[in-house]
């Protein structure tokens, strides 16, 4: 039985979709079988992230509808056979989506997979709830910033609300991903620590990722930045999947890393 | 006093701000993990004697007192 993990932010634009692709592929680089599945309907990102826009023919509200079967709807990665990939429709919005459809759909998938990473769309309204009813665990990306950290509060505590193992008398796994950390920010008081972010939510961490002007660049190209091993944010995102698998990797001091030196430099700041 | 501002780093300013706002978003947190269940459950309960249009479960707080709200609409 394959293990259900939404992507969750609550704000949009914080790198909720590119650490769903990079996770994805990283995970599959474990040799785990695992499909990515963007349930952010109406406004399908993911396809193009992972590069494969011109390969979507069948998205999964169709598949939700049994207008095709999971076999036909999913399109399998140029670059990991282990990687799978289900579109959001980009024509309906979120209305569509029901519990019993989300489930359904979901238990297939837990049948043909490891790992089911859902991408949830932003904000907390039925379509987030959607995406985290069924789901094992969540992982949220937040940046150090204030309005991230606020609403990723908000969407933890609907996820608390909400999910069928909380309703179950469970808990539901919640882990952090602390994304475009600036280490000279940190270093000059300017961005707030990551210990000062865990001191406010109460998630664990498992993992942060510097901000890295390759992530666009691995964007533009259709080829997530994990495909970069000389990448900062590619390593993290590498690490982070070797956690999600159940490997035991410490956690990076980012902060302290000077900027293209990959240099640790804790030492002297102290 | 504007120097003395200006040597707090923001850093520490938006986790002393982040914490309030969070605290007080966290109390008027609406949700219980039950709440859609209760609310069908009433329904059902209530249609036996009378027609309901909607059942509107709140949580409300105020001070140290936590209170559910129910607003039950009739069917006219």
């Amino acid at each position: 039985m394959g293990t259900v993990i939404a992507i969750i932010s609550g704000k949009g634009g914080v790198g909720k979709t590119t650490a769903t692709a990079n996770l994805g592929l990283g995970i599959a680089q474990n040799n785990k079988k695992c499909i990515i599945v963007d349930f952010d309907i109406g406004q399908r990102n993911l396809d193009m992230i992972i590069g494969l826009e011109n390969r979507v023919v069948y998205d999964m509200v169709q598949v939700m509808d049994e207008e095709c079967s999971v076999a036909q709807a999913v399109i399998k990665s140029k670059v990991n056979e282990n990687l799978h990939f289900l579109a959001a429709s980009q024509t309906k919005d979120k209305s569509v989506l029901t519990s019993q459809k989300v489930e359904k759909l979901l238990t297939e998938l837990k049948e043909k997979y490891e790992f089911i990473l859902l991408d949830a769309p932003a904000g907390i309204e039925s379509g987030f709830e959607h995406t985290i009813e069924f789901a094992d665990a969540a992982i949220v990306v937040v940046n150090p910033e204030v309005s991230s950290i606020r609403d990723a509060d908000r969407a933890i505590g609907i996820l608390d609300a909400k999910s069928q193992k909380v309703k179950n008398g469970e808990e539901v796994d919640k882990f952090l991903i602390i994304n475009r950390i600036a280490p000279e920010m940190v270093r000059a008081g300017e961005m707030l620590r990551s210990d000062d972010i865990l001191d406010i939510l109460n998630v664990k961490l498992i993992g942060k990722v510097a901000e890295d002007k390759g992530v666009i660049d691995a964007s533009n190209q259709g080829k997530p930045v994990i495909l970069d091993k000389k990448s900062l944010a590619g390593q993290a995102y590498s690490r982070i999947a070797k956690r999600i698998c159940g490997e035991n990797v410490p956690l990076e001091d980012i902060e302290s890393m000077q900027q293209g030196m990959f240099k640790k430099l804790a030492g002297m700041f102290k | 006093m504007f120097g003395f501002l200006k040597k707090k780093k923001s850093a520490s300013l938006a986790k002393d701000r982040l914490t309030i706002a969070i605290m007080s978003d966290r109390a008027s947190n609406q949700e219980y993990p039950f709440m859609d269940e209760l609310k069908a459950e009433l329904i059902e309960v209530v249609k036996k004697y009378i027609d309901v249009k909607d059942v509107v479960i709140r949580k409300e707080n105020e001070g140290d007192i936590e209170a559910l709200s129910i607003d039950i609409q009739l069917d006219k």
